[in-house]
């Protein structure tokens, strides 16, 4: 799905109805199977599987607790490869542009270039994390719980500086609020069926069984 | 003691590189545009990036080193000490060596740019790997301590060198310059005739060739021995 606006709107109504409610949940990750290129995605983000086994945890800890941790396991699953589907069609600006449509040139162009920064910061993070890993891997580190505070403050200098860079680039060419983008957006020819079929989801995990089916 | 590279390959969406070639002890420049792949053709000499195709093989080479082109991908220690002694070395002696004596208890992320090289650089350089990748080790660097790098770096009597830069002015005596164009490494060959095939040599290295009084190598000295045959 390349239009950004629908696919945006998809993946919120998605994770929405898939948080709700089991039904939801269940909805959503057909959705999922079907109108996404699926365990590809999987396989191409390496954050998939930590994220879902951090999940996990918490899930065991809830289910041992006395909650259902089995179900906040699957809602919250299919909510994490929503939101990797959402990124993984990403396009540098595409944010802008639907910030800009969606609220204007003024706050719309502020959220919009926020959420491009933020982006592009988890980008460097990525790369940061590679290289710290590796450099630690040389220097004979190894990896566990001692190694975590090491990368994390590097990781949160970098980020830091990196921020700090971009205050000062924006402040010298004199960015104040705002600004002006001429919003074009891509679309291809499954875009409308999928987002159709989201809503169909959203439809069947919100309205109650019995409005389908006349049940004794 | 060498490394070979034979059609190492490795491959990012459209872009790939792919390299080619025998690398013997002493020191070897490879230079090349920003975004022509040279981190990550450290990455795959260092034997952190696996190729997608071909291969390297390691020829008697026991311990490898690389050094990033950012110091602080390597800190490990919440104080300058700390961090020497992450590396297994006496603070004292080292710091004193770099100037940074006073900043012992230092954060090492608070040091400027240029002191966390120096120290990053420091630290590296104390040990005599099989197999030392330098990913841009110049910058943030002065011209007095680059010239103390490129000694030290002369120094090493033993192993394979391997510098990746865009440096333009100061460079240690070489053994063989390499470059990387249309996503190839290609091998220019080694000083003096080597300079005639180097594209991305700096502007007055590639004057000196146009007006035939080529160097014998690329370090201060020979270059300053050339001009002065003008």
């Amino acid at each position: 799905m390349r239009d950004i606006r629908l696919r945006t709107g998809t993946a919120t109504i998605l994770s929405v109805i898939a948080f709700y409610s089991i039904t939801g949940a269940v909805a959503a990750f057909v959705w999922w199977l079907v109108f996404t290129p699926n365990l590809a995605l999987v396989r191409k983000n390496r954050l998939v599987i930590p994220s879902i086994a951090m999940i996990a945890i918490f899930s065991i800890i809830l289910e041992l607790t006395g909650g259902a941790g089995l179900a906040y396991f699957f809602r919250m699953m299919v909510v994490i490869l929503i939101g990797v589907w959402l990124l993984s069609g990403q396009t540098r600006g595409e944010f802008l542009h639907m910030g800009c449509w969606l609220l204007g040139n003024r706050i719309g162009f502020e959220l919009g270039m926020l959420a491009e920064m933020g982006l592009q910061n988890l980008h460097a993070l990525l790369i940061d994390f590679d290289r710290i890993r590796a450099a630690e891997r040389m220097k004979g580190v190894r990896s566990g719980l001692q190694s975590i505070v090491p990368v994390g403050r590097v990781l949160v200098h970098g980020t830091l500086l990196r921020a700090e860079d971009t205050a000062e680039l924006l402040a010298v060419r004199g960015y104040v609020q705002g600004g002006t983008c001429v919003v074009t957006f891509a679309r291809e020819k499954g875009d409308i069926p999928a987002a159709f079929f989201a809503v169909c989801a959203a439809l069947i995990a919100m309205i109650p069984v019995s409005a389908f089916f006349i049940l004794s | 003691m060498r490394l070979v590279l034979d059609d190492a390959t490795v491959t990012r969406g459209e872009w790939h590189i792919t390299a080619h070639g025998t690398f013997p002890e002493g020191i070897h420049l490879i230079s090349g545009n920003v975004g022509s792949g040279k981190s990550t053709l450290a990455l795959i000499m260092a034997g952190l990036l696996p190729p997608a195709a071909g291969s390297m093989i390691s020829e008697e080479i026991s311990s490898r080193m690389i050094s990033f082109q950012f110091p602080e991908y390597h800190i490990t220690g919440t104080t300058v000490r700390e961090e020497c002694e992450s590396w297994g070395l006496d603070p004292n002696p080292l710091l004193s060596s770099i100037g940074l004596k006073d900043r012992h208890d230092c954060d090492p992320l608070r040091l400027s740019r240029g002191e966390l090289k120096r120290l990053h650089l420091a630290c590296i350089l104390a040990y005599q790997y099989d197999l030392l990748i330098l990913d841009e080790p110049f910058s943030s660097l002065d011209v007095c301590e680059k010239r103390r790098i490129c000694s030290i770096l002369s120094g090493r009597n033993r192993g394979i060198t391997i510098l990746f830069t865009h440096e333009q002015a100061i460079f240690p005596r070489v053994r063989h310059i390499w470059e990387i164009h249309d996503n190839q490494l290609h091998s220019c060959g080694s000083p003096p005739d080597g300079l005639r095939h180097w594209q991305h040599a700096p502007a007055f290295i590639r004057k000196l060739v146009d007006l035939g009084k080529v160097p014998k190598n690329i370090s201060p000295e020979d270059l300053e021995a050339a001009a002065c045959a003008i």
